[in-house]
């Protein structure tokens, strides 16, 4: 397999380095065609936050990995700052490895990333766009979606929150059923309540309340994610018809107090309370805990949460790496079967067999004088009508392993080839 | 009655096979297991129907007149309401709490059972099948909502206490374990409601040693009484979560208490031959 992978990610390079090769989707127009004119048959080119990633499938010994890096490293005139040992380079089964390992995200910087599925597809659909992607990285690509795909499915690689505000969230789907029928206030405006409100909105929470001391900033807040906002000094009224209150600002003393739960439990009809304290000092009364249907958490509850989720997604990799190894080994075959010996041999055989398939049917109308007539004569038939494609596809083999494979695929699909070939391939 | 006593050996180690496939797809999330275990209820729950359908004709009487008839009938009870429950609600994860006692029901049958064909007229009238029915599944219903009841309270001290286990992470929600228990709840004072009034009513007319006092009908009215306020206290004064469910989980061991104990020692109003 003439696969190379070119790549930045932060096993190999610091941040300050990878931003250097990071590359829009409008630069990715303008190189991946440049790269199909002077290197390559196949190219896909995807960036991401820890990452950039060249994938490229070119014939035997037409291109120097090192130019690759090169290239990427020229294109973004980084040289000040990228050394050709901070891109990484895999060849072959390793490369397409790499890429199934990558879109299961167990490649990822935070194990069971959900991200980077979508972003490998943004990639390859570019490179489709522009006709860059051909048979092989189509096929190659597909797998990788699969192999993402079930990764999540049939593994928890990607269970579990690990990030403090979705932590939150998914504490909060732990509790009630429907979020779309509960209101939630936030009191402070800051960063992580801002990351707390959008997950909150993606899961269609019901209602959003923010206060805030700046009043201002609740109301730019607010605006953002349509929500009510409450003057700082009257949010305790909110508490009665809330559901979920969310706390991160800067206090010195607990802002929230037992008695303020009592009164809002009398008023709110004793529905289970949720509790999220994002702030140092704590804000909410840490007694509260105690109290019956409330659920109050800080940020060390959360941080372990987020520990503990982490190590479960670390012991799923196992699960994942046997799912890619299933796949490449699908690749491999696939791959296999699209070369021309096999495909030849596949052709003569299916040729064979529809040939004495017929000649046993009607063996009976033959004299018994002229039954070995008539097995020498077909023999020779069926071989006279292969001959020419046998010639054909042998001369190919000094062509664009691009169009090769697109010759070898079509005449499998015409015969039905493909699916004996990989039986036979496995068997083997 | 070959078939009947070899169904009888079966079924224990069917329920606890359809327990252990629906632990091993909760506790270890094995594919397998996830995409089984249903299949595997319906095919236990045919079998189960298969037993009960074979007392009734060899024996001639529903199995419901004794007490280790009923447990057989009530494990069935249970799974049949838990299978209507994981396709309508198509939740998946409470059958290895459920299932669980689904088995032990079946075993405490299939070891002390002892059929007859003995039996009184009045046990083979249909007002008794009613009679039964309604409080058998009442009593499915109880089984039920006791054993929400505790997987709402295993949740509830597992994220009271920040230990974010197995638990936590494939039960239901609270809020829907809840809604469970307390629909379980209402069913079992529409039905056991039922049983009581038909029983009092209809048996007294035919019945004529009927006794008031006796200590399984006191039993009985005492745990349809403690429910019904279950459901006054969640409706009128907003008494819900944990409170909700310990009374849950009690009611479903008084009632088990009530069964057993007040049906094999005390109880001879239920018993007719």
């Amino acid at each position: 397999m003439n696969l190379l992978c070119i790549g930045i990610s932060h096993h190999t390079a610091p941040l300050e380095v990878r931003e250097k090769l990071w590359f829009s989707a409008n630069e990715i127009r303008g190189i991946l065609p440049l790269l199909k004119q002077n290197y390559a048959c196949e190219s896909v080119l995807f960036s991401t936050c820890n990452r950039t990633e060249l994938y490229v499938l070119t014939d035997d010994g037409k291109i120097e990995p090192g130019l690759l890096k090169k290239f990427l490293i020229d294109k973004k005139s980084a040289a000040d700052k990228v050394q050709l040992s901070d891109l990484f380079i895999l060849t072959g089964g390793e490369a397409a490895r790499h890429l199934f390992r990558v879109s299961a995200s167990i490649d990822s910087m935070v194990i069971g990333d959900v991200q980077i599925l979508t972003q490998i597809k943004e990639g390859f659909n570019l490179a489709v766009e522009l006709g860059t992607a051909g048979i092989f990285m189509n096929r190659l690509f597909q797998l990788a979606f699969r192999v993402g795909k079930r990764a999540r499915t049939e593994t928890e690689i990607c269970e579990g929150a690990v990030s403090i505000s979705y932590a939150a969230v998914e504490l909060a789907e732990r509790i009630f059923d429907k979020l779309n029928e509960k209101t939630a206030v936030i009191i402070g405006a800051g960063e992580t309540a801002e990351l707390t409100a959008t997950h909150l909105r993606s899961k269609d929470l019901g209602k959003l309340l923010i206060t805030n001391r700046t009043y201002e900033h609740a109301c730019r807040l607010a605006s953002k994610f349509e929500a009510d906002v409450l003057p700082f000094d009257s949010w305790s009224s909110g508490l009665a018809e809330s559901d979920i209150v969310i706390s991160s600002i800067e206090t010195d003393n607990y802002i929230i107090q037992p008695a303020d739960i009592k009164k809002a439990n009398r008023r709110h009809k004793n529905v289970p309370l949720f509790m999220i304290d994002l702030g140092v000092p704590r804000n909410i009364n840490p007694d509260i805990k105690k109290m019956e249907n409330v659920f109050l958490y800080d940020l060390d509850n959360l941080d372990s949460m987020i520990s503990n989720n982490l190590k479960n997604r670390e012991k799923e990799i196992p699960k994942v790496d046997a799912i890619i190894a299933e796949v490449l080994d699908e690749l491999t075959q696939w791959y296999s079967s699209l070369e021309v010996n096999p495909t030849i041999i596949a052709l003569t055989e299916y040729m064979e067999s529809i040939r004495k398939e017929e000649l046993e049917k009607n063996i009976n109308r033959f004299d018994p004088k002229d039954r070995e007539l008539a097995e020498i004569i077909t023999k020779r038939i069926i071989n006279k009508i292969i001959h020419r494609p046998i010639i054909n596809m042998r001369n190919d083999q000094d062509k664009c392993l691009n169009d090769r494979l697109q010759k070898m695929n079509i005449i499998q699909k015409l015969f039905g080839l493909a699916g004996s070939e990989n039986k036979k391939t496995h068997g083997e | 009655m070959l078939l009947t006593n070899c169904l009888n050996y079966i079924l224990p180690p069917l329920y606890f096979l359809l327990v252990w496939v629906y632990g091993k797809a909760f506790f270890a999330s094995l594919l397998p297991a996830k995409r089984f275990k249903t299949k595997l209820l319906i095919i236990v729950s045919l079998v189960h129907l298969s037993y009960l359908i074979s007392i009734t004709i060899i024996y001639r009487h529903f199995p419901v007149t004794t007490v280790f008839e009923i447990f057989t009938s009530l494990s069935f009870s249970v799974s049949v309401l838990y299978c209507i429950i994981e396709f309508t609600s198509r939740r998946k994860e409470t059958g290895f709490f459920i299932m669980s006692i689904a088995f032990f029901f079946q075993l405490i049958s299939s070891i002390f059972i002892k059929n007859t064909t003995d039996l009184p007229e009045i046990l083979q009238s249909p007002y008794f099948g009613i009679h039964v029915s309604s409080a058998l599944i009442g009593y499915a219903a109880i089984t039920i909502a006791g054993a929400y009841g505790l997987m709402y309270l295993m949740l509830y001290y597992e994220m009271k206490s920040s230990r974010f286990g197995v638990i936590y992470k494939k039960l239901p929600t609270l809020e829907s374990l809840e809604r469970m228990a307390l629909t379980a709840i209402k069913i079992v004072v529409a039905l056991l409601g039922t049983a009581i009034c038909f029983g009092i009513i209809w048996l007294h007319q035919v019945y004529r040693g009927l006794y008031y006092a006796d200590p399984k009908l006191i039993g009985t009215i005492v745990i349809w009484i403690m429910y019904v306020l279950l459901v006054i206290a969640e409706r009128c004064f907003f008494i819900r979560g944990r409170k909700i469910m310990v009374f849950s989980v009690a009611g479903f061991l008084i009632a088990i208490f009530s069964m057993t104990v007040i049906n094999i020692l005390f109880s001879e109003f239920h018993r007719f031959f």
